[in-house]
This record gives structure tokens, sequence and C-alpha cells, in this order.
């Protein structure tokens, strides 16, 4: 138990440090910004640009006090969960961002579902047929799905299903049919790493001695290889899970925009080209808790899984 | 490392593959300008969207430009800008590493910390941020990765150090007196930078998908700037019609991104790289 | 030679590539109902025998000569009908207790799940059985079945692996150095459990050892093993006192110096009610 709170504590200070540098780092760049968001805030609602006006503006969202004052009045606020209002939108920040979180959320466990269902059956030929032909084709396969760009995957995968064969809806998210291309791509995005982490274990795995003793005892092949090799090379996968969201939350952008899904990433790259800064701003501490959050969740699982299952199956490796 | 004295002509064959086509690529970015047929801003209405000809190798995009002459361009562009940005987080990640490896206590301490909030959080992210903030440019998006690709190297120095400080003859160099400099310059640099250009090379190939994806959505380089995922971005109603537009610069960074992977791989082969230091 | 159940005849196992057998000639028989013992040093051979008889050798070695069990030449039988005396015929337990079984999944479920492969049962019926052999070995099944192998001691786990050999009732049980990782008490139950398994059923037992005492209390006959060669073949009393291999004498005076095979026999005595 005293593990367990020793390594949440160690989570929230993590997020605290990250939190400073981030809120600091986004706040100093702001102030930096070239383009005036008060032009911003008047060009949007199309009003011809007096400087009574502007500094009606620079009042209203204060933007004329001292910076550091501005930094502590909107680091208070968004300890109290106040991210400001959107300046294109008008409304909350926060309430911008939970309204897409769903659509984000269900894309990703698509792609997770996609990646189990690449990576596996590809991890396993390799891992079973190691230094073989099926076992070059998957590293050659690996190899150049990771020099693929994600989005050009997807833009190859929308040419054929969706223009070429007209099998697959491209833009939006409404059917299940909506989730196969962007879910796909994403999977596809992520599995060369995966396939070769899963590759490694597998074969390390399929010469413990737990496997030779399941041989010994007569247990079928496909049961030793599904219930024992493969079941047991996933444990060590949540973890990689945990250590990649980040750049799954990345990947998930450009996929998002490229077809066109309502999720967080499309809200953030139309808030950067609107230069809606609360937005950006929002999403940065938004994004960065979440990873830290999830994290801390992949831990709690792995606890929970068992570290001594874990490390059991690592010494006997 | 007796591994070391290998010659150009025993390398494994993913090298020498991997070197043959970095030449090549060399050789596109050096000399390319005398290779396009076209200027690559050069916009002719009166050749629209033409398919591949003699005229037009790989045919013109919806303003007219030479799509070949674009992607030669191109290829200077997307890959001095990996190969840039991997220099400057070298040159942040090495320094530091060094320092928090070698003084240890309570300044390795907070080095790592702020390593360990920076590291859970995406460049991507952070790329996104940088660029929605001071106006999205190349110049903002190098900023923004090498505000975390230092850490790869950074990280990667400090575990070579500490594992290297426990080693006979460093413990034999601080007793001889040597300077702390001397001591890096004669036992830990030349360890390093195998290591150091081997990863490298892998992640100028990372490099180049992240700042070809951020260029699609609209971050990186504007659209009329021939860069491979803005030239992506900027024929997207097109492809349709001409799927050419969509195929050449995907593949160009596909094979780009392919070609450093093979390098860094086979130059981790040949320095024989565990992957140590780069987890957790 | 009717009671023969296992011929091993000319058995030569060879790495590919190279000349050097690492197994020479290699003869041995177990008659049913025998408890044999093969012992030598670490990398004398006995492992390799005994893995060419279950077909578990790496791929990479060559096999030659004659394995005669049931009327077959096991050399000359598919993989396929190799693989299916595994467990049901011929049960193996080897020498890392962590690896007798897999460390995710629970010892009861294990057990069925070999259970079942082998013999037509319902879940009830395999789970009763599974229990009341782990009964038999003196595990009290209501904890151990529902335990991961972590969670129990090295013994138990031995235990649990010659339970699994009793509810599938092999005619031959292989084991492997199974009490070299355990100290010597607990090594000592182990085997008294095995001779108990062995009395109940009627099977043959290899037992593979580097342990002299151990081989001399538990077998009837002996075979001595040095550099992929049987140099030494008896009763046990026989090699025990009329040795005539040099490497055979150099082996016993090493357990002379020893002080107690009666220490442990009467400790382990004690430890099995």
């Amino acid at each position: 138990m005293r593990l367990v709170f020793s390594m949440i504590g160690k989570r929230i200070t993590q997020l605290l440090i990250m939190f400073l540098l981030l809120s600091f780092i986004t706040f100093v760049l702001m102030k930096l910004t070239p383009g005036d968001p008060v032009r911003t805030i008047l060009n949007v609602e199309d009003v011809s640009t007096t400087t009574a006006q502007e500094e009606l503006i620079k009042q209203q969202y204060g933007f004329d006090r001292p910076i550091l004052i501005q930094y502590g009045e909107w680091l208070s606020n968004v300890v109290q969960l106040d991210l400001g209002e959107s300046i294109i939108a008008k409304q909350p920040v926060l309430q911008l961002i939970i309204n897409r979180l769903p659509a984000s959320v269900a894309l990703t466990i698509g792609g997770l579902v996609a990646l189990l269902v690449i990576a596996v059956p590809f991890s396993v030929l390799a891992a079973i047929y190691e230094n073989k032909w099926p076992d070059y084709l998957c590293r050659g396969v690996a190899i150049i799905g990771a020099s693929i760009p994600s989005f050009w995957l997807g833009l190859l995968l929308i040419f054929f299903f969706s223009l070429q064969l007209n099998l697959l809806p491209v833009m939006g998210r409404g059917t299940l049919a909506h989730y196969i291309l962007p879910s796909v791509t994403l999977g596809m995005a992520m599995a060369p790493v995966y396939i070769k982490l899963l590759r490694e274990q597998l074969i390390d795995i399929l010469q413990s001695s737990y496997i030779e003793s399941a041989i010994a005892r007569g247990i079928p092949r496909w049961r030793i290889l599904l219930f024992h090799a493969i079941r047991g090379s996933l444990i060590p996968l949540v973890t990689m899970f945990g250590l990649s969201i980040g750049s799954l939350l990345g990947g998930i952008t450009v996929i998002e925009m490229l077809f066109s899904w309502p999720g967080m990433g499309e809200l953030i790259v139309n808030a950067v080209t609107q230069r809606d800064y609360p937005l950006i701003q929002g999403y940065i501490i938004v994004v960065g808790s979440l990873v830290v959050f999830i994290n801390l969740l992949v831990d709690l699982i792995t606890m929970l899984i068992n570290p001594q299952i874990m490390q059991e199956a690592r010494r006997a490796q | 490392m007796k591994k070391g004295n290998a010659t150009l002509f025993n390398l494994p064959i993913t090298t020498k593959l991997g070197i043959t086509l970095v030449s090549f690529l060399l050789i596109l970015i050096f000399f390319g300008e005398w290779i396009m047929p076209y200027d690559p801003f050069q916009i002719d209405m009166n050749n629209r969207l033409e398919s591949m000809s003699h005229q037009h190798w790989l045919g013109t995009d919806q303003l007219g430009r030479d799509i070949f002459s674009r992607i030669v361009y191109g290829a200077k562009l997307t890959i001095g800008l990996g190969v840039i940005t991997i220099i400057l987080s070298v040159i942040v990640g090495v320094p530091i590493g060094l320092i928090s490896g070698f003084s240890g206590g309570k300044i390795d301490a907070v080095f790592m910390r702020i390593i360990d909030a920076i590291l859970t959080f995406p460049d991507f992210i952070l790329a996104i941020a940088i660029a929605g903030l001071l106006g999205p440019s190349l110049t903002n998006i190098v900023i923004a990765i090498v505000l975390v690709r230092w850490i790869v190297y950074a990280r990667l120095v400090r575990s070579q150090v500490l594992e290297l400080k426990q080693q006979e003859y460093i413990l034999a160099s601080k007793i001889s007196y040597s300077s702390k400099w001397r001591t890096i310059r004669m036992h830990i640099l030349p360890h390093l930078i195998p290591t150091i250009i081997a990863i490298g090379a892998v992640d100028v190939g990372k490099v180049i998908l992240l700042i070809s994806s951020l260029s699609y959505i609209g971050l990186g380089a504007q659209p009329h700037i021939p860069e491979w995922g803005a030239m992506l971005n900027d024929g997207r109603g097109y492809f349709q019609v001409v799927p050419a537009l969509m195929m050449y610069p995907g593949l160009a960074i596909m094979l780009t991104v392919l070609i450093f992977h093979l390098l860094g791989d086979g130059l981790k082969n040949r320095f024989d790289i565990r992957k140590r230091g780069l987890r957790k | 030679m009717k009671d023969q159940l296992i011929s091993i005849e000319h058995l030569f196992v060879t790495l590919n590539g190279s000349h050097q057998p690492l197994l020479e000639d290699v003869n041995l028989t177990i008659k049913m109902g025998e408890m044999v013992g093969l012992i030598g040093e670490s990398g004398s051979g006995k492992s390799l025998t005994s893995r060419a008889v279950t077909g578990l050798l790496p791929k990479e070695m060559r096999v030659s000569g004659r394995i005669s069990y049931g009327g077959n030449n096991l050399l000359e039988l598919s993989d396929k009908e190799r693989y299916k005396q595994l467990g049901i015929k011929i049960g193996y337990i080897f020498q890392d207790y962590r690896g007798s079984f897999t460390p995710f999944i629970r010892i009861g479920k294990q057990m069925t799940e070999t259970i079942r492969t082998h013999i037509k049962l319902t879940k009830k019926q395999s789970e009763q059985l599974a229990r009341e052999v782990l009964n038999e070995v003196g595990l009290e099944d209501k904890t151990i079945y529902h335990r991961f192998p972590f969670q129990l001691s090295g013994g138990q786990i031995q235990r649990a692996a010659v339970a699994m050999t009793l509810a599938l009732k092999p005619e031959l049980i292989i084991c492997d150095e199974m009490t070299t990782a355990l100290d010597v008490i607990t090594g000592e139950k182990v085997l008294n459990y095995l001779a108990k398994v062995q009395k109940e059923t009627g099977c043959a037992v290899l037992i593979i050892t580097h342990d002299l005492a151990q081989a001399y209390k538990h077998t009837n006959r002996i075979y001595v093993m040095q550099q992929g060669r049987i140099v030494e073949e008896g009763l046990s009393e026989e090699v025990r006192c009329h040795h005539k291999h040099p490497y055979t004498k150099k082996l016993c005076s090493c357990l002379l110096a020893l002080p107690g095979e009666d220490l442990i026999t009467t400790a382990s005595q004690v430890m099995v009610k």
C-alpha cells in the first residue's frame, strides 16, 4: 500500500513540475507573440478598430496589466479548474475541450483494437519463425511502417477504400463504418513499435522453461501459444502503452484532421489557425494532465495485475 | 571495441545500402539545383494538373508547378531541417547530460526531475503549442522539437557517464589528477560519439516525419513552400483527379525516413549499441 | 525382455556442423515399475539423453540410434505422434521449479488444462481430480488450487508437478534434477512423494541427478555417465560398493567425504510423518 502512495506522490510531483513549466513557457511565449490578440478579437467581431475599442478590449481581457500578475491570476484560475473563455467560440475552454473528449477517446480505443489486431499476428509469426522468411518479412514491414507518415497512410486508405472502391465513408463520425478507416490508420501508425517489442518478448518467452514444461505436459501447441506465450507477452504492453500515450495524443491529432474527426485534435488545430490563445493554453494544460493521469492509471493497473506476476514473468525468462 | 576496425567493405548489407542511399540523398541536396528542370515556385496556369510527360517527369500541380522540381527542392528543405534539429538537440543535450552525470547529487536530481516531467509531455503537442502561440512556421517547429528532443541525448550522455564513472580507467585518470575536461575528451566522448551518431540518424527520420505531419495539418511550412508535408496539404483537394499529387511527396517522405532508419539500425549494429539509457 | 518399458540403443546426438558427438553410443533400458538413476556431473549428457527420449532436443541437433518404446522406434515416429505421448505416457519434471508452471496462470487452471488435454473429463471432474492428487502429495487443495506459482515455495511447486504426473498416470516419469534447486530436506520430501506415486501407479521412474546419495537411496539401478558416454551401470548397491570405473570411484569418494546420508534420511523421515 505504501508503494501505491509513493507512486501517486511521484506522479503528482511530476504533474506539478510539468504544469509549472508548461504554463510558464506558454505564458511567456504568448506575451512574445507577434500577432496581437486584441486585433484577433476585433477582427473576429468584424468591427472597424479604434484605439478606444482596443483599450476596452485590453481592459476587458486584462492584457494591460503586468505579466506576472496576469500569470498569477491565470494560474489561480486554472487551479480552480477555470481555464478561461475561448476568444472565438465565447464559451468556457474547459467545456469546449470536454465536449470533444469522447470522440478522441473513442478513436483511441478504436486505434488500440486495430493495433492489437495488426501487431499480434505479425509479431507471433515473426517470433515463431525467428530468422526465417516470415520473420524477415515482418521486420521489413515494421521498418517500412515506421517510415510511412501516418497522414499519408490515411490518404492512401481513403484513396483506395473510399474513392476507388467506395466501401467506407471518409469524413465525420456516425456509424461504426466511420470508425474503420481512422482506427486502422491510427493502429497501423502505432504498430511498428509494438511489433518490435512484442516480437522480442515472444522470442524470450518461447525459449523460457515454463513453455518447455507446458510442452512436456503435452498441451497442444496452439493453446501454449495463445494462453501461455501471447498472454505473457501482453503484460509489458500495458507499460509500453503508458510510455507512448504522449505520442499517441500527438498522432491522433493528425488523424483527426485528416478524417475531420470531431475530437480534441481538430479543436486545437483550428484554435491555432484562429489564434485562440486561451483555448490553446487550456488544451496544453489538459493534455499534460491527461498524460500524467493516464501514466498513473497504467502504474496502478500494472500493480493490480500484480507486480509479482510481472516480476516472476520477467525472471522466468 | 574490436568491431571498431571494420572497414567500408565488410559492413553489413543494410549499412551499405543505407550509405549508398544517403549519398544519393546528399547528391539531391547539394546538386539538386542542377537536376531541377524548372523553378519549383514558377506558376504556370496553362499547364495545370498535367500528368507525367517528357516535359514534366512527375506532372504538374494545381498551379502548374513542376512536381519533380518541387520534390527535389523539398529534399534539401526537409532533410536539412531534420538534420539541423538533431544537431541543435545534441548541442543542447550533450553538455547538460555531461554536467548532470558528472556532478551527481542535487544538480543531477533536479535535472532528472525536469527531464522526467518534459519526457511525459509529447513533442507533437508542444510543437502545436508553440506553433499556436508564435505562429506557424518552420523555425518555430524546429524550436519546439529541439525543446523536447535534447532530452534523448541528455539522458543518453548521463547514463553513459554514470556507467563509465564506475570503470577503472576513469578512476585511474582521476587519481592521476587529469582535469575533468581531459577525462571527458579522452574517455567519454570517444564512447559517446558513435552512439549519438547512430541514434541521431534514426532521430532525423523521426523528426522528418514529425515536421511533415505538422506541415500537413498546416502548422509547419506554409503551403507555397515545397516542403513535402506542405505539398501534400496543398494538393489535398485534387487527389481524386490527380493521384500523383498525393503519391510522390508521400513516397519521398517514406523513402527518406526509411533510409535514415536503415542507416541508424546499421550503425547501431556496427557499434553494438544496446538500448541502454533510452528507457527509464 | 518383455517387461522392458523403454530401451535406448546406440544413441548418438551430434550438433549440426560439429563432428564431436555430444552423446556417444548410449545404451540404457528401463523396466516396468523400475526406478533408475542416471548420474554424472553437469554437462555429462544426462539431460540430453532424457530429452532425446521426449523429443525436446533443440532442432540443431541430429539424433541417431534407436529408442524402443511400446513396440515403436521413437526416433522414427513423426513429431506429432511423439508429441501425443508427452504428459500422458511420459511425464517430465524439470530442474528449475520456477519454470515448472507458467507464472501468471493459477496452479489449478494449469492442472485442469493438462488433465483435460489428455483425459476426456468435464471441467468439474477434472477439478476434482486435480484437488485429489494435490492432497495425495500433501498439499492442501483449498489453498494451492487457486494460487499462482510464485505464491508457492519451490518444494510445493515440485510437489504439485509430481501431483500432475499422478493425475495422468504415465508409464514413465523423467525427473531431470527436480530437487537440485531445492534444499536437501525439501528435496527429500518431494522424492518421497515421488516414490509413493511410483508405488501406487507402478510406473517407471528415471531420476537424473548429480547427487549420488539421492540416487542410492531411491533407485534400483544406476547408470553413470561421463562426457556423453555411459561408463558404468549396475544395481545401486553394486555400483556403490564394487564400482569398476575410476570416474565412479571419484564420485563415490566425494560422497564419503560428506558427513551424512544417514542424517539426511532421518531428517526426511521426520518430515514426512
